[in-house]
């Protein structure tokens, strides 16, 4: 509805330049990094440089990709995204199109079951003792095998499912399909939608995650990327800065450790600021779906 | 065998049988969630236990409650619940309204197009990591070169060190929260507003009442319920403050003010190897949740006649 009084149109005045404001403030440090990342990085600590870079370099980049520490991480994180998405969204179909079915006994019992898990738990300490014991800090499989599974993904899928008709599925059992081709020749063509969400979920949050591999991972060299930006950013940390800054300005190299760093950040953010606009109609929709029936 | 109705002719067992492929697609899951969620859950025991590595946590022996005594009774103690109830309570005053105003406001744009254009823009802090969020406002807080430094240098202003800065830990937790939730947060109450009947608004004008009005007895109570579930989620999840963003906030200089349940359980156990105690903290944490999830889902039924169960 619209209202047409004075007071409304200032308010609509307001309300554009409100929110103008805080698309800026929600985009521009993106922006001031990314400028950061392709300044020469003495320069940019001298300060002045917001909206464009000033000298610019790709050296940055050069070195983030060279230097092998970085390489090795971004290959850990980008296997570890690619299976985690793929075994993801099977095991999550599997139980999602299980529940599904409303004339399998227990189902409701394993809703619980499942569910249960996201109220209580054991603590971090018990499940580091069980990774250590199974030998998976050690392991690259420690990024995979224990996250296969979220509630809240399944939650999200088995809804979308119970939005299929049944009558699809059972004129598909009477003309002998069984619930493995139902699953993977009816209901997954129809769920584009829901497993383009799940895809981008799982997908950011694997690329995302630098929790396991920093606490859990005893390798270093199989530390993921985000891990990897961690412990660079506690490295050249604003406590160990203060002192540091000085020297660095002093032999006046081109390249700074925060330079590297922001060239590093962006590599981070680049696939998911690729990604995640084409999706938006999707995971609007099955944020909405979780919201109501969760 | 046919039951009272007649319609069934199967017995449990059959019927078990007949669906057994879909007991194999459950399995791998409820195999992973009784491996890595349940057997923790058992592992918890450890907490009444003293822990021997040799004797694994099921061989070692009982102690009973002396990890939990020792740790309502530390120092560190009054000082973490403290610190965590503070950065939750600050959270659920002023991030959890911010989604709210923001789809207000939102609702309240007839440009469709640059509504979508801010909408799309504002989700993109929900999409990376707080390791990105942190490294980002490392850059732009930096005394050195960050844009924050440069204006109040502009003004002559000294160089203020945020990140470092023990008085600035806390607006420094609470806004790059809504920073990066704000407009994620938005999505779901976009949608409770999109299903609001505009017939309420133009019978309501019609009636002589303004945009102000209209938001109070039309736009709150069609929101009501959804306000009350997320509600219920920001106060059950009170003890987690938001570990990740707090771990990576942590400096020596804020340590007093910034120690949380988890942090503290992370330390005491993975740093110093005191693994019995800090699952103490740990089991602590997690039996108060629990009851907190019980009790907001107990007084979300009664006054927003909504849970989560």
């Amino acid at each position: 509805m619209k209202f047409t009084t004075r007071a409304q149109k200032i308010f609509q005045v307001f309300n554009t330049v409100f929110l103008s404001l805080f698309g800026f403030i929600t985009l521009f440090p993106f922006w001031y990094v990314l400028v950061a990342s392709f300044n020469v990085g003495s320069d940019f600590t001298r300060g002045g440089v917001y909206f464009w870079p000033r000298m610019f370099t790709l050296e940055n980049y050069e070195r983030a990709f060279r230097d092998p520490r970085i390489f090795a991480s971004l290959g850990v994180s980008v296997s570890r995204t690619l299976l985690g998405v793929l075994l993801g969204l099977v095991f999550t179909a599997l139980i999602a199109y299980a529940v599904s079915v409303e004339t399998l006994p227990g189902r409701m019992g394993f809703t619980f079951f499942f569910y249960f898990t996201t109220i209580f738990g054991g603590g971090m300490i018990p499940y580091y003792i069980l990774l250590r014991d199974l030998g998976l800090t050690k392991s690259f499989w420690l990024y995979v095998i224990p996250s296969v599974y979220s509630f809240f993904n399944f939650l999200l899928m088995r809804t979308y499912f119970q939005t299929i008709p049944a009558e699809l599925r059972e004129s598909a059992e009477i003309d002998g399909a069984g619930h493995v081709r139902v699953l993977f020749q009816i209901y997954a063509p129809l769920s584009a939608p829901i497993i383009a969400t799940l895809a981008l979920f799982i997908g950011v949050g694997h690329w995302n995650d630098w929790f396991t591999g920093a606490y859990y991972q005893s390798r270093t060299a199989l530390f993921p990327a985000a891990t990897l930006l961690q412990k660079l950013l506690r490295e050249s940390s604003p406590s160990s800065m203060r002192e540091g800054q000085e020297t660095v300005l002093e032999t006046m190299r081109t390249f700074t450790p925060q330079s590297l760093q922001m060239a590093f950040v962006m590599i981070l953010t680049m696939p998911i600021v690729i990604v995640y606009p084409f999706l938006q109609k999707y995971y609007v929709k099955g944020v909405m779906i979780g919201a109501v029936k969760g | 065998m046919k039951n009272r109705h007649g319609n069934r002719t199967k017995t449990l067992g059959q019927r078990i049988w007949e669906h057994r492929i879909l007991y194999v697609f459950l399995l791998p899951c409820v195999v992973s969630l009784l491996v890595f969620s349940y057997y923790p859950m058992y592992g918890a025991t450890l907490a009444f236990k003293k822990y021997n590595y040799a004797l694994g946590i099921m061989g070692s022996p009982w102690v009973g409650l002396t990890h939990f005594i020792t740790f309502t009774t530390s120092p560190e103690f009054w000082s973490v619940i403290r610190n965590t109830i503070t950065i939750s309570g600050l959270k659920i005053l002023m991030c959890f309204p911010a989604p709210i105003l923001l789809a207000l406001l939102l609702n309240e744009v007839w440009n469709s197009k640059f509504k979508r254009a801010i909408q799309t823009m504002s989700y993109l802090p929900n999409f990376v990591s707080w390791v990105v969020v942190v490294s980002l406002l490392t850059v732009v807080f930096s005394p050195y070169g960050g844009i924050v430094n440069n204006i109040r240098k502009a003004f002559d202003l000294p160089s203020v060190f945020y990140l470092g800065e023990r008085d600035y830990f806390y607006p420094l937790v609470v806004l790059s929260d809504i920073w990066k939730g704000v407009g994620w947060g938005s999505i779901i109450y976009l949608s409770a507003l999109s299903g609001i009947s505009p017939e309420l608004y133009e019978s309501a004008v019609l009636d002589g009442a303004g945009r102000i009005k209209c938001i109070w007895y039309i736009t709150l109570p069609g929101i009501k319920m959804t306000i009350g579930i997320m509600f219920i989620y920001a106060v059950g999840g009170l003890l987690n403050a938001g570990f990740d963003q707090i771990l990576l906030l942590q400096q020596p200089a804020n340590m007093l003010i910034s120690e949380i349940l988890d942090t503290y359980t992370l330390k005491t156990g993975l740093n110093y190897g005191k693994f019995e105690y800090a699952t103490a903290i740990g089991l602590f944490k997690s039996a108060f949740s629990f009851l907190l999830i019980v009790i907001t889902n107990n007084m979300a039924k009664r006054f927003f006649e909504v849970g989560i169960w």
